[in-house]
């Protein structure tokens, strides 16, 4: 790519995705424009960013390599670590072992955080395990609400990952590799499949306003493009102030003086462009277009006062405020929308200390939320092709950190095995996938590496995840790396 | 056509295009015969035009990688090949025509399941005429020492300003094409302006130059703005890019860490045009420099720029080897242009550097102290101390400490005893007082992070990049293998040998990298487009004469930046129009050959400059502090370790350039984000160039650039100018930097006119527009007539030629 080019087929606008979207809204002559510029978009294009000029563009996997099963992601990111002992994978003989020394078959020469130089001694598991509904998984009694669509959701217990801090463990989680500068698996995915939202980015951030213990900060290389176009990358949301950057007018500018100044901008633009002939032109007319649309459609998005209460009370939504509970209530609103990859943090789940106290907690801020998620959208018949993706970066360990019987006790950091729960567009509901071995270390059975979580969600997205590269520095890049395989086990 | 070239993706894009076939074929035969060079009856080359085919289809598998070669093929070496799969002279027996020809699933190559694509019917016909004519092989161009051809000979010989221009000319010639006139002159200096200094002309400036009738008009033009200040400021931009020159830390709590000495270093040395070889020698190893000046020890901080973290829990073997491959990358990509990278894991699959090449480089920085990334010497502060750190002097400092000094010097020269009593007194005072001044600004320091060498570390090759497999063979500090190694009798490598190395005469790679860039950043397309990668999977120069006879200048002038700059802004080539013409979309849609100029958006920094600039905001100081533009509140809220919250610069600096503007890798400004500045986590040697909604959101509405249309407006207002048009007509030229239309001043019109009305109707609307930013609006103005040239302001700052250099 240089300073002028994206790719010679992206700047060859398809001229039916041309008209069809131009649906703009702000008057005829704006529209008659484009449609005739439209004609001369190939023959004077050279000059172009290859940004589609209008919202609805199209993916580079075309046609798709699968028959997708699902449109859209939402990924619940769980940072810092959720315990699997207290959540998904239950082990009595973790709770024999208590305080006994770990074997050292299983901790030798294993990479260990803020556990090194000290003594590690087995911890048990802190909350009891039921039985759910007609599948009869074992959920933990900190999640009831997860426990009520158990039968809709696929708990994998044997994932793996390979970093073992936080920053680089999450840059993997979302990139498929530590190293900086990676695109995240939202921007491959706009990538390959294009956006489905006229007036709404096609990748979507938030983060969740959390009371509990140190959050965990999250860096924008979680949600960045990389080395691909930078309009794939993340949009953040936020639910305090502008809800995306710069979205509200300045003050004492109202819509229609907004309106009057964009139009003077594309009126004026649209002058220049008869004496220079630019691609570019064209498509920043369109942007402004779309910028203006996106501060309607971006304040209605985050305006939950339509929802009825039974829909608020569902998620346990007290207002406007940030809390994963909300967010979650906007996830089901930008799927609505067409987002196609949606994200959300919860940011508390690093529990190296008072993990009695704070997993519970944590455990209530996301469960029900989680759980209401799951059936909001089975109920409007959107699960079908939304995939529901919940877990963190790693788990945690067997063992204890801090003093084994005391009330401060915690878990340190853990990659062997740990895990994760999937649900909808195309995964097999109410079955438990995986194992680990009998004190939760390692994944044992059918282990499932982050590099196949991907290619497993680009499956079913209809993507096939060795097939959608980019060419950088001389290498096609994708997002599973060399590596990566598709988990037939939890398809539908 | 290997890499991302023309012909593939014409290919693809030909049977999407609404276009009449026959109209994409042309441009399509026209784009391969351009981008190889390669007319039907000559023999193909391997460098130009077989390698990029084997690199890209056969080299992952039959290639420099040792662990991943299949059947013991290789053919990236003329043995390997000749032994197994190519007999020269003969084509039809040659086992390697027959894999890429057959149909039989299990002889055909590329395999089905490497997922590559099979070779297209052209490019089995390079390999067979280039096997056919005896299948000779060469070193990898940019791996043999650029040498300086003779200037071609033209047959219009009066384009031609200097030697660039006869190249660009002769290749012109050869397609048959002729170059494009001139770029009219108001287009022209402001396209200089920006490139040189990344700000606009005012429009006296512009008139000026316009008027200036002299032969050399233009050539002092360029000599004036490569003296001023803003120059360095201009391409230090460029250089921290490449180095990921940023204020914080950049992993998990990403807390700032205290370098802005160093980037004040980088501005004073393109000011000074220290020679690029000094300038590389100063950064890698200032601190092993005999009697290193400050300003060198300075420099060192180089080799801190690297990502690091304070997380808890975080492994010192760990960190160390990330921090060693994160130092292999940035001084391969930045001086080398060579992605060595990925010999962390394994051998570089298309360029001849081995695992152990990359150990054996990062071996070169053992000696750096790092104890501050390892130690926690506070605990979750920011800024954080990161020791080996030195106390400095910003630039005004410095500078003000020139001057004290200077003036000491005068008085102590002329202090003899010829002087009157009286006189001497009073000298003497004025010493005292001068020395007084002094030490105060001695004082007046800021600490930065250094290199300081320690007793070098062990390092091992790390199997397949694990750091916790300790069982890889100890390595020895020195050069990738394949290239001229360093002779030191034994002693071991060292920072300052490999920096002298990097910029040695032979070393055929650093001179060609850095001159590609600065073309790509004066004609927007590098002499080959892979700026970041001149290696065997980079593109081949357009024309490679060109290039090596810009390199071969550039190491002979002395590495002389400024007088390579000026050989490029005062060709001709440069010089001309970038109006697009319509015969040269099919020949050369991307327009490689040159026959006009690039045109393109402004860089992030120059968008908010520019806005500063035109609304006489700008507050131009060279160096000292950080300045925080105004930012979202609660941007950054998922930050951690500790919480923080941003505070914008609430005084005169808040205004200057945003070559000064806080650097946060993880929450960059959103400003910066839209504008596709990026991150600086890695090297970046090109900025993508985007066209979003988000970046119309933040001009339309960030109180930065609302703030300067209003106060632009207040300019316009303030103009003895008796009616709107003349106003509107000043305002526009200053802004765009060229005289109105008359349908651009009747548009305009029309705003201001409505918006008039408007807000003297809602004269609190008025008053709140009035009131974002820091700068007071004049209160002999009245509220909805300002409000109303507010609006008008921002449409101007939006426009699509405000942010473009054309």
């Amino acid at each position: 790519m240089n300073r002028e080019h994206f790719s010679a087929w992206e700047r060859l606008i398809d001229r039916r995705t041309f008209v069809g979207g131009a649906s703009l809204g702000l008057g005829a002559m704006a529209l008659a424009s484009l449609m005739q510029r439209g004609a001369q978009a190939a023959r004077v294009g050279a000059e172009t960013s290859g940004a589609d000029p209008l919202s609805g563009s199209r993916g580079v996997v075309q046609p798709l390599h699968f028959a997708p099963k699902a449109k859209r992601v939402i990924f619940l990111c769980m940072a810092g670590g959720p315990s699997q002992f207290e959540t998904f994978d239950e082990k009595p003989k973790l709770a024999e072992l208590h305080g006994q020394p770990m074997p050292e078959s299983f901790t030798k020469g294993q990479p260990i955080a803020q556990l090194q130089g000290s003594p590690l001694l087995a911890l048990r598991p802190l909350a009891k395990f039921n039985r759910h509904g007609q599948s009869g998984q074992q959920i933990s009694e900190l999640l009831p609400h997860i426990g009520n669509i158990a039968d809709d959701i696929c708990i994998i217990r044997s994932m793996q990952t390979e970093q073992i801090n936080h920053d680089p463990a999450q840059t993997f989680l979302n990139a498929g590799t530590s190293v900086s500068g990676r695109p995240s698996m939202g921007a491959w995915i706009n990538y390959g499949l294009g956006s489905e939202s006229d007036d709404l980015p096609g990748f979507i951030v938030m983060k969740s306003i959390s009371d509990s213990r140190s959050p965990q900060p999250i860096s924008s290389r979680q949600w960045h493009s990389g080395f691909l176009p930078s309009r794939f990358q993340g949009v953040p949301v936020y639910s305090q102030n502008d809800p995306v950057h710069f979205v509200t007018n300045p003050p004492g500018v109202d819509r229609q003086r907004q309106l009057d100044v964009i139009e003077t901008i594309n009126g004026l633009n649209r002058l220049r462009d008869l004496d220079e002939q630019n691609q570019e032109i064209v498509t920043r007319i369109a942007q402004y277009e779309l910028a203006f649309r996106m501060q309607a459609s971006v304040p209605g998005l985050v305006d939950v006062s339509d929802e009825p209460q039974h829909v608020l009370d569902m998620y346990g939504v007290k207002g406007a405020d940030g809390s994963f509970a909300y967010n979650c209530l906007l996830a089901r609103r930008m799927a609505e929308r067409g987002v196609r990859f949606i994200q959300l943090y919860h940011r508390g789940w690093d529990h190296h200390n008072g993990i009695k106290k704070y997993t519970p907690e944590a455990c209530l801020s996301s469960d029900q939320p989680s759980a209401a998620l799951i059936a909001d959208l089975k109920q409007r018949g959107m699960l079908e092709d939304t995939l529901v993706v919940w877990g963190g970066e790693f788990g945690r360990t067997p063992m204890a950190q801090g003093d084994v019987e005391g009330d401060a006790v915690g878990r340190d950091h853990h990659i062997r095995g740990f895990s994760m729960w999937l649900a909808g567009g195309g995964i097999r509901p109410g079955v438990t996938y995986g194992t680990t071995d009998e004190l939760g270390y390692y994944a044992a059975e059918n282990p499932v590496h982050i590099h196949d979580l991907h290619a497993t969600m680009m499956r079913l997205l209809g993507i096939d995840h060795e097939r959608l590269t980019y060419r950088y520095q001389g290498r096609d890049f994708r997002l599973t790396d060399v590596a990566g395989r598709v988990v037939d086990g939890v398809l539908a | 056509m290997g890499g991302d070239g023309i012909p593939k993706s014409a290919w693809e894009a030909a049977p999407r295009a609404w276009l009449p076939l026959a109209f994409a074929l042309v441009g399509w035969l026209a784009a391969i015969l351009m981008a190889g060079n390669l007319t039907a009856a000559e023999v193909p080359t391997y460098n130009r035009d077989v390698r990029p085919i084997l690199s890209d289809r056969c080299f992952a598998c039959h290639g420099p990688d040792s662990g991943k070669r299949a059947a013991e093929l290789r053919l990236d070496t003329e043995a390997g090949a000749h032994e197994l799969a190519i007999i020269a002279g003969a084509a039809d027996e040659s086992e390697l025509i027959t894999r890429v020809t057959t149909d039989d699933p299990d002889l055909q190559m590329p395999p089905a399941d490497s997922k590559k694509p099979r070779l297209t019917p052209q490019e089995i016909d390079v390999l067979r005429r280039w096997i056919d004519g005896g299948a000779k092989y060469e070193p990898h161009w940019a791996y043999v020492p650029p040498v300086r051809k003779e200037t071609p000979a033209v047959q219009q010989a009066d384009w031609p300003r200097n030697e660039i221009d006869q190249f660009v000319l002769a290749r012109l010639e050869g397609a048959g094409i002729a170059p494009s006139p001139q770029a009219d002159p108001t287009t022209l200096v402001r396209r200089v302006y920006f490139d040189l200094t990344g700000l606009p002309p005012t429009p006296e400036q512009v008139d000026e130059f316009v008027q200036d009738a002299s032969p050399d008009a233009y050539e002092r033009l360029v000599d004036r703005l490569l003296a001023s200040e803003a120059y360095g400021e201009r391409m230090a931009s460029w250089w921290f890019d490449l180095v990921r020159y940023a204020n914080t830390v950049g992993y998990h709590g990403d807390q700032e860490h205290r370098i802005t000495p160093y980037r004040d270093y980088v501005i004073k040395s393109f000011n000074d045009n220290l020679p690029f070889d000094q300038f590389t020698i100063e950064q890698l190893a200032g601190d092993l420099l005999p009697n290193a000046t400050m300003w060198q020890r300075v420099a060192s901080g180089y080799n801190r720029l690297l990502q690091t973290t304070h997380e808890g829990g975080a492994q010192d073997a760990e960190y160390r080897a990330k921090h060693n491959a994160d130092r292999v990358r940035n001084v391969s990509e930045t001086w080398l242009g060579a992605s060595i990278g990925c010999a962390e894991c394994h051998d570089h699959k298309f360029d001849p550097y081995s695992a152990e090449d990359f150990y054996s480089l990062g071996a070169i920085f053992a000696d750096v102290d790092l104890w501050g990334s390892f130690e926690k010497v506070s605990k979750n502060n920011s800024p954080t101390e990161r020791p080996p750190e030195m106390l400095a002097w910003t630039l005004p400092t410095y500078r003000k400490i020139l001057e004290v000094d200077a003036k000491i010097v005068e008085i102590e020269k002329s202090l003899d005893d010829t002087l009157v009593e009286g006189k001497w007194q009073e000298l003497r005072k004025q010493l005292v007082q001068l020395r007084t001044e002094r030490a105060e600004l001695e004082g007046e320091f800021e600490p930065t992070m250094v290199t300081e060498a320690i007793e070098p570390r062990e390092c091992r090759v790390l199997p397949r990049g694990n750091w916790m497999d300790q069982s890889g063979k100890i390595v020895v500090p020195r050069v990738p293998r394949f290239m001229p190694q360093i002779e030191t009798d034994g002693r071991r490598v060292n920072r300052l040998d490999l920096a002298k190395w990097l910029v040695s005469r032979d070393q055929p790679l650093t001179a060609r990298v850095e001159i590609n860039r600065l073309w790509q950043r004066l004609f927007g397309v590098g002499l080959s487009k892979t700026v970041i990668d001149l290696g065997a999977q980079g593109e081949w120069p357009v024309n490679q004469d060109l290039l090596d006879w810009l390199a071969v200048e550039f190491m002979e002038s002395g590495w002389d930046v400024k007088h390579m700059m000026r050989l490029m802004v005062t060709s001709a080539a440069y010089r001309q129009s970038s109006l697009p013409r319509e015969e040269l979309e099919s020949i050369d849609p991307e327009n490689r050959l040159l026959a006009r100029q690039s045109r393109f958006r402004l860089d992030a920094e120059e968008i908010r400059d520019n806005a500063l600039a035109v609304s006489g905001l700008l507050v131009t100081q060279t160096g000292g502090g950080v300045s925080r533009p105004y930012q979202p509140a609660g941007y950054y809220a998922p930050l951690n370790f500790p919480e923080r919250e941003y505070q914008p610069t609430l005084n005169r600096e808040q205004f200057r350039r945003s070559v000064y503007a806080h650097w946060q890798r993880q929450f960059l400004h959103p400003w910066l984000l839209a504008f596709d500045a990026p991150t600086r986590e890695e090297c970046t040697a090109q900025r993508p160039i985007s066209n979003t909604p988000s970046a119309a959101l933040v001009l339309l509405n960030d109180p930065s650039f609302v703030e300067a249309a209003r106060v632009l407006a207040a300019n316009a207002l303030a103009s003895n100018d008796s009616n709107d048009a003349a106003q509107l007509e000043k305002t526009w030229h200053t802004v765009v930097g060229r005289p109105a239309k008359i349908e651009e001043i009747t548009l305009l019109q029309q705003l201001l006119e409505k918006h008039r009305e408007h807000y003297a109707a809602h004269r609190a609307d008025a008053e709140a527009l009035l009131r974002v930013g820091m700068t007071a609006a004049p209160e002999t103005v009245d509220a909805a007539e300002l409000a109303a040239w507010t609006s008008v302001s921002r449409a101007l700052l939006n426009l699509h030629e405000t942010i473009s250099r054309n």
